[in-house]
Formats: C-alpha cells, structure tokens, sequence
C-alpha cells in the first residue's frame, strides 16, 4: 500500500475531529475523500501531511511511519493545502526552487519540471512575482504544483482543484492521473462531486471524523475522463486567434 | 445604512467599533509593556526638555520658557501631521483596509472622511512625548499657561494632520488618470490594486545540495526582503557598526570597553530577534510537509547564531591592543559567549515554538530581562539565568518534531 491510516484519531478539545479512522490507498489509485463541512477531510490531509499531530492512531507513506520517521515519510508526500501559506517574501519561481531543493531534485530536472508545471497551470509569465500580489487561484495553483514537482508516491490534495480555471483543473487532473498512472497514490478531497466522478477511482464518505462508506467508481459508471461540453467550448475560445494560447 | 440620514451615523458606528476592538485586541500583558516602553520613551524625552526649558525659565522667565515649551509642541505637531499624512499615501497607494468600498453605495465625501479619519489616528503617535515636554514644563511655566498650550497643541494635531491629509490627497488625485465621470476619490483607489502589481524579481535558480543548505539560501532571501525579518537584520547591523566605533581613534577609551560589551550584547539580542522573525515567515504549511528535519531547521538558524557571535567577537579585535590580556579576554568572552548564547535562545525558542512567534519574541525578551535584572542585582547571576534559559530551550528543541498545535 502506498499510504496505510489505522484508526486515526484527532481531537479539538471536546470536538472529535476524526474518530478512528483507517483507510488505504493502493498505487495507481485516486482516493477521494467527500464529507460536508466539518466532517473531517482537512483534519484527515493535515493530521497525514505531519501538519498535526494524532491523538491516536498510525500512518504510513509509502511503508514509512509518520510518527517514528516524519522526515523520511515527508520525503514521500505532497500535499497542496486548502488555504496555503508562502513565504510572502518570495516569488513563485523562488518557492518551486526552495521545494525542489528542499527535496534534493537534481537541478535541471527541477527547472524543466517547474517551468512544465507552470506552464500547463497558467503561472507561466508570473513566476518572478512576489506570491503576496497573487490572486487566491494563482497560490493554489502554486501549492498544487509545489505539491507535485518531486513526483511524490502519495499525493494529498485538499480542495485544491478549488479556484482554479477550467484549462488549469484540467491540467491538474491530467497530472493527477499521469501520477497515478505511475504507481502514486493520490487521496483527493472536494466538495465538488463531478470532479469527484470523473477523477477518482473510489469514494470514501466522511461524516463527523468517522467512515461511514465507500463508494467504488462501479458504482456511478465511467464518465469521459476528457474535458465536458462547457470546458471543450471554453478551451476553444481560448485558443481562437482572438482568445489567445490556451495556458 | 438608512439612505435618510445618510452613511454618517453607519461610519461613526463604525469608527467606535475599530477603536473598541483595537483597545480589546492588546492583551493585558502587551498593554503593560506598551505603558512601560511609552513610559521610558516619555522619561527621556522629559529630561531632553527640562534642562533647556529650566535654562530658557532663568534667562528670560516664564514667558521664555513658554516659548520654548510652545516651539517643541509645534514641532511635535508638525511630526504628526507628517505621521498622518504618510499613513494616507500609503492607504491611497495600496488601497485602504476594510470592505471592496467602491462597491458600496457611499458619497466619496464620506468614504473621503473616514479615510482621513483612519489615517489621522496615526498622528496620535507623538501624543507620548507631548504630555513628556508638557511635564517637563511644570514649575517652570504657570498651570494655567500649559493647560492653554494643552489645548493648543491639540487643536493643532488634529489641523495640520487633516491639512496634511488633505494634500496627499490632492498629490494622488493630480497623479491619477483622468476618467470622465469617475469622482477624485474613486480614480485613486481605482488605481491602488493595479499599481500594487506587477513589482518583479530575479529568476529563481534550482541549485540542488542538501536542505539545510536550500534552507540556508531561503534566510538570506527572506532576509533580503523588506519584511520584519530585514527591519531586525538591519537593526542588528547597525548595533554592531555602533559596538565596533565604541573602539574609533578619538573617543574615551575609558569607556570602550564597556561600550563594545554592552552594544554587542544588544546586538546579540537583536540577532535573536532576527532568528525568531526568520522562523515567524517560516509557514507551516510548508516547513511541515516538507522532509525538514531538527537539524535543517534548528542547525540553519543555530549556524547564523554562531557567524553572529564571531562576527561581534570580531569585531572587538582592536581591544586585543588596547587592553591587558584579562581585559581583551573578558571583552571578546561578553561580545562572542554572550551574543552565542542570546542568539542560540532565540533560534531554540524560535523552532520548538513555531508557529507560535509572538509567545518565542515574549520569552526571549522575558529571559533577557530576567538575566538584566539578575546581573545589576548580582554580578555574574545574569550568566547564570541566560544559560539555564539556554539549556531549558536547547532540551525543547526537538519538540519540531511534534507540533502542539500547529
């Protein structure tokens, strides 16, 4: 299993956050996380990324345990937060260097790969701003590409996919299942259930900190992995002479 | 907002809640030390008045000293409308704080209004040492004379900040684009967002090598940038300039030695204040999910702790001359030991704090002032507490590892 959670639990206070949750997440797989509001999915990603501590339970990365080696186990995640922070000092180009470094990429493969990612999500162009001039789409995109540059074998998204435009979703879910293709484990949480359909491979229902299902994708069908209707007309005016190169 | 009365009453509301909230926002420990940094601020400059009001009292008596008195509240004066009016071109130029206020139904009259009202808070700064030249009036110029100048230098602020105001005003609205139909006002601020783009960097370069090192190159970047962490960088800079002219040729060398001692300390002090701005920017978000380890975030910052102390230790060279062999051996041990040991503190209380960098600035400022009183109490009892606070830190240190609550 590429990320193995026995009986996670985390608690605020009184609040049970997450009340022993365990779940699996074989290579190749696109794990979807689908709860309401306060049901626990960015606990679930924060407590698996080593943003917070467990009360109780264990998690694995890869076969590496969160809790006796974190560093190592870090080494084999991404995570593209809900909300991400930056350095806001530094400018997008700068944050790429600093993860790539960070994770002892060889440089000229961090620099290919930064400047592909960028282009496919629309940062192109607005690398060498400052992130504090960012829209909130353009810093998610960051946090996703971030999330992503290294190749990581597990993959967590927390609504990332949320506040980007059509053409960069795209390339998001496109990237996704190109990591999935190649033996990475993706947990993938959002509110938006099409996404869910079309992306994921099996749902897992949150509510209150606790499981309550999972739903495998047999159970609503294959839709077309491509880009619906809408986005098929919205990527066209893009690339018309008059709309200019898609991103 | 009743559309009768007008958006008046909705801003005075509004205004009260702000000053309200800001009140309850300091916590009874930040009000303390806010009353005792305004309290020392406030002594100092009573004793820089009194000596040349008291000298003006004997030459030419009351009225002289009124004069006096007078000419230091208009400058005073003067400062805060400056205050006021830099506030307001900074709010015009990056837009101002609060809702999206071009899109709500207000005459630009009144959003005009509050936005001076907002700026003009700002020329309450010089309020503190105002009431310090007024005290230091006392006896020297009769009651009813100071009240007067009271209510004068009052009346004062609050015109020449509006005037100030006024103009920058006026400067942003000649400096904006014209546009048919669009109110001054809206020009302006429609410009703030626009301008506040576009600023860019150098390319990033993918270097590779260890974490630590990538860390390592982050700090210097961070530092590099106007934030916190460059404001405390540069203070600690100019402490240690100040440390090392305590030895220039034609000063008292009698006093150099402590000089140096008691700069560099400072100095030290301010490179722990840097160590704990550096981890401030650190988001967690991202150290957190990335493989850094104890030693790439506690090493980093403990390595710019230690070239901080040579660098002080070194700067301290010329007495190695000047002074006998205990002397200089003492010197470089307070400027070097003593800046390593206050620099390690803050990058320990820094990383086994974070996020939390406003809980790590008020221990290490508890612990130094612990370690102040200690030493003007006891010689030598000050080395004690600074290096049990140290050990304290150093053993919390691997807490990275495990945030409480990050």
């Amino acid at each position: 299993m590429r990320l193995r959670l026995a009986s996670l639990t985390r608690r605020y206070g009184a609040l049970v956050a997450l009340d022993g949750v365990s779940l699996e997440a074989a290579p190749g797989e696109i794990v979807g996380l689908l709860g309401a509001n306060g049901a626990g999915k960015s606990t679930l990603l924060r407590t698996v990324a080593g943003l917070q501590p467990p009360d109780a339970g264990r998690v694995w990365v890869d076969g590496v345990d969160l809790e006796a080696d974190p560093v190592g186990a870090r080494r084999r995640l991404g995570y593209a937060a809900e909300e991400p922070s930056f350095y806001e000092e530094l400018s997008g180009g700068e944050h790429l260097a600093f993860t790539a470094d960070v994770h002892g990429l060889p440089p000229a493969e961090a620099g290919a790969r930064a400047a592909d990612l960028a282009a496919r999500l629309g940062l192109a162009g607005r690398l060498d701003e400052p992130v504090r001039r960012w829209s909130h789409g353009m810093r998610k995109k960051l946090s996703f590409a971030c999330a992503v540059l290294h190749r990581p074998p597990v993959v967590l998204c927390d609504e990332a996919l949320e506040s980007f435009d059509a053409a960069a979703a795209l390339a998001a879910k496109d990237e996704l299942r190109a990591r999935a293709r190649a033996g990475a484990a993706v947990l993938f949480s959002s509110h938006v259930t099409e996404t869910m359909e079309r992306l994921c491979d099996r749902v897992v229902l949150l509510h209150l900190g606790r499981v309550v299902g999972v739903v495998p994708r047999a159970a609503w069908g294959r839709p077309d992995d491509g880009p619906s209707p809408l986005e098929r007309e919205f990527l066209s005016l893009l690339r018309s002479p008059t709309g200019g190169p898609a991103a | 907002m009743n559309a009768d009365r007008g958006p008046a009453p909705a801003f005075r509301a509004l205004q009260r809640a702000i000053v309200r909230r800001r009140v309850e926002a300091l916590e009874p420990v930040l009000r303390l030390e806010l009353a005792a940094i305004a309290a020392l601020a406030g002594g100092f400059v009573f004793w820089q008045a009194r000596l040349p009001l008291d000298h003006a009292a004997r030459a030419g008596g009351a009225p002289d000293a009124a004069g006096a008195l007078a000419a230091r509240l208009a400058l005073l004066a003067l400062a805060g409308a400056a205050l006021a009016a830099g506030r307001h071109a900074w709010v015009l130029r990056e837009g101002p704080p609060g809702p999206p206020w071009l899109a709500l139904p207000i005459p630009p009259a009144a959003l005009a209004g509050h936005l001076a009202w907002a700026s003009s808070l700002h020329a309450l700064w010089v309020a503190v040492p105002a009431v310090a030249v007024l005290a230091a009036g006392f006896g020297l110029v009769p009651v009813a004379w100071l009240a007067g100048l009271a209510a004068a230098f009052a009346a004062a602020l609050w015109g020449l900040a509006r005037a100030a105001i006024a103009a920058t005003t006026a400067l942003a609205v000649v400096a904006a684009e014209p546009r048919r139909g669009a109110p001054a006002l809206h020009r302006v601020l429609a410009r703030a967002p626009r301008r506040a783009r576009g600023a860019r960097m150098p390319a990033a370069r993918f270097r590779g090598g260890p974490a630590w090192r990538a860390m390592a190159r982050k700090d210097v970047r961070v530092t590099a940038r106007p934030g916190p962490a460059r404001a405390r960088a540069r203070a600690a800079a100019a402490c240690a300039a100040l440390a090392a002219a305590a030895w220039a040729p034609g000063l008292e060398r009698g006093l150099a030695p402590t000089a140096g001692a008691a700069l560099s300390l400072f100095a030290g002090a301010l490179v722990a204040q840097w160590l704990v701005a550096l981890a401030g920017a650190d988001p967690p978000g991202i150290v957190r999910a990335l493989p850094l380890g104890t030693r790439d975030m506690w090493g980093v910052r403990a390595g710019w702790a230690v070239a901080a102390a040579l660098v002080l230790a070194a700067l301290q060279a010329p007495a190695l001359a000047a002074l006998a062999r205990d002397g200089a051996a003492m010197l470089l041990a307070v400027a070097g030991g003593g800046s390593l040991a206050v620099g390690l503190l803050g990058a320990s209380l820094a990383v086994s704090l974070h996020p939390r960098t406003d809980h790590a600035r008020r221990l290490l400022g508890l612990w130094l002032g612990l370690a102040l009183a200690a030493s003007l109490m006891i010689p030598l009892l000050g080395w004690v507490v600074l290096l049990a606070a140290l050990a304290h830190a150093l053993r919390r240190v691997p807490r990275w590892r495990a945030p409480e609550a990050a």
